[in-house]
């Protein structure tokens, strides 16, 4: 996967900028508020469809102007490919590839990129719905049926949901939740089995990045925990998930939401069989994510053949001059990468780089 | 340009009906002013007559002028098969392939709690004593392949088994004369699950 080149016109603060990138790393420099962040933003858009900073494309647009354009030019598994957003604000956005018009939910996998910036160090402390999202993105990047299925799912719970606050107010109608928790078990089975297909692989991943960063002195292992079972996982997680949803009906009205289901589960990080959550020291914190970050290029080149592109926002400042010189080993030659950073000279060995300037929505190389 | 009432009043009807936008109403305005007396009276009276004569069949809940409709009331139609759709629309479509030999139900609708829709505001307990009373010996559930539809699918399916009589459910696949590598990864998904042996 390789990028480039890029177009914006009213992009946040980029009035019109072409911009060519090398296959190798590209480095963005420049004092904060610039706008390096915006071009790691564009195409993160393209590989997901919306921004990682905001849920509103309005946001996108320079702020006294109606409409944006981004454009994309990639190349994936050598054949070039073009995919353009046309943001105008109040309206939804209309997303072009290769000059076609595509839905929202069809951008996922065409360009695949990974992020790395620094709220991705929550997804050790934060919220289970946080590695929840960042185990989706990933199994959807590498399958667009994952995706539409969660999809569906997110739905049919949407449905249950709306079903339970009507049952507990009308004390009736109980039998009808049976029709939406069919279809909930079978889609809660194929998530959760692609999940755990991820996860088994994305753990061994990890792991072999973790005991290369620490010298084979640690070693990372992923845990799924399937929210209403203990430790293991049932073998026939429809059957299984058909008997929890009744047994937890009466619990479910009364709450009026759904309490299994993959929109409940977690994953959990464990480093020498310790929870690495509560019991992780923040420099053992930060190998696990980047050896986290590590394991999805990895899985993603699995998947799809070939590595996704690397987006590194501002995290060089957060990792120490072992951890930046171990990343910067991995990706050299090897991964089309771009950082954002304020300090040219947190890279003293990337010569394989080409390093842009960043100031007031401007670049030079 | 002046004010001119009825015009303006036209065009605000026009633009009312689904896929009409101020432009298009304002055309299609134009084009009935430009129309001789007889001919938009016909279609002023094609509206008129179309509300006033067309109703729901009550046994079926399809659009008719006659009630039972044409096809329920037809004696070459198999009674002992109802399809049951969600929209009258979708018997016209059922209809286009003259391979469909039996009846219909129309539910008018699909379960969607979210909207508000539950089993009370659908064409089901009419449904049920049709079953009751007829001699239904197969029901097709033909509702959209979405996951309301596949719910509605679901609940009437439990309903009617209690009833003797068999439930199936329409086949969602590829689309005949396409191309195999051109169905999306839903689709050809669905089709290998419903694969059959040969």
């Amino acid at each position: 996967m390789r990028v480039d080149k890029l177009y914006l016109r009213n992009y946040r603060n980029y009035t019109a900028l072409e911009v060519g990138f090398t296959n190798n790393i590209n480095i963005f420099v420049g004092e904060n508020a610039q706008g390096k962040t915006n071009i790691l933003e564009a195409i993160y858009l393209g590989a997901v469809g919306r921004s990682h900073r905001t849920a509103e494309d309005d946001d996108l647009v320079m702020w006294d102007q109606d409409s944006a354009s981004v454009d994309l030019f990639f190349t994936r598994q050598g054949v070039a490919n073009k995919m353009g957003f046309r943001l105008i604000k109040g309206r939804n956005k209309e997303i072009l590839l290769n000059d076609f018009a595509i839905k929202p939910r069809e951008v996922i996998g065409s360009l695949n990129a990974v992020l790395f910036s620094p709220e991705d160090l929550w997804l050790i402390k934060g919220a289970p719905s946080l590695r929840r999202r960042f185990l989706d993105i990933e199994i959807s990047q590498a399958s667009p049926l994952y995706y539409r299925n969660l999809l569906q799912y997110n739905r049919v719970v949407n449905q249950r949901n709306h079903l339970l606050k009507k049952v507990f107010d009308r004390k009736k109608l109980p039998d009808l939740l049976t029709s939406w928790e069919e279809q909930l078990a079978n889609l809660a089975e194929f998530i959760v089995t692609k999940r755990l297909e991820a996860v088994k692989k994305l753990g061994m991943l990890a792991n072999l990045m973790h005991r290369r960063l620490t010298g084979s002195k640690e070693s990372l292992s992923f845990v799924y925990q399937l929210a209403g079972s203990d430790a293991n996982i049932p073998g026939d997680l429809y059957g299984w998930y058909r008997s929890k949803l009744e047994e937890l009906r009466e619990l479910d009205i009364a709450r009026g939401s759904t309490s299994v289901g993959p929109h409940r589960d977690d994953i959990i990080l464990r480093v020498n069989n310790r929870e690495l959550r509560s019991f992780g020291s923040q420099g053992q914190q930060r190998t696990g994510i980047l050896a986290l970050k590590l394991a999805e290029l990895e899985f993603l080149k699995s998947e799809t053949g070939e590595y996704p592109v690397l987006l590194l926002d501002d995290v060089m400042s957060e990792l120490d001059s072992l951890r930046r010189e171990q990343l910067l080993a991995f990706i050299r030659d090897r991964i089309q990468t771009f950082i954002t950073a304020t300090d040219a000279t947190l890279f003293p060995a990337v010569k394989a780089g080409r390093y842009f300037r960043v100031k007031d929505g401007l670049i030079t190389e | 340009m002046a004010h001119i009432a009825p015009l303006a009043r036209l065009v605000e009807q026009f633009r009312r009906l689904p896929g009409i936008g101020p432009k298009s109403a304002t055309r299609l305005a134009y084009h009935v002013l430009a129309m001789d007396r007889t001919q938009s009276r016909e279609l002023a009276e094609a509206i008129i007559e179309a509300k006033e004569k067309i109703g729901y069949c009550s046994v079926c809940f399809n659009l008719t002028d006659c009630d039972p409709c044409q096809i329920c009331g037809s004696d070459t139609r198999d009674t002992g098969l109802i399809c049951v759709v969600e929209e009258p629309q979708d018997v016209a479509a059922m209809e286009r392939t003259r391979e469909y030999r039996g009846r219909y139900h129309v539910l008018h609708g699909s379960l969607s709690p979210l909207d508000g829709v539950g089993p009370d505001e659908l064409r089901l307990k009419e449904l049920l004593v049709r079953i009751h009373d007829g001699e239904t010996q197969e029901v097709i559930m033909a509702t959209n392949p979405d996951v309301e539809g596949e719910a509605t699918a679901m609940y009437i399916a439990r309903l009617l088994k209690p009833l003797g009589v068999k439930v199936t459910r329409i086949g969602h696949g590829l689309p005949v004369g396409g191309d195999l590598e051109y169905a999306d990864e839903v689709t050809l998904s669905k089709a290998l699950e419903n694969r059959r042996e040969m």
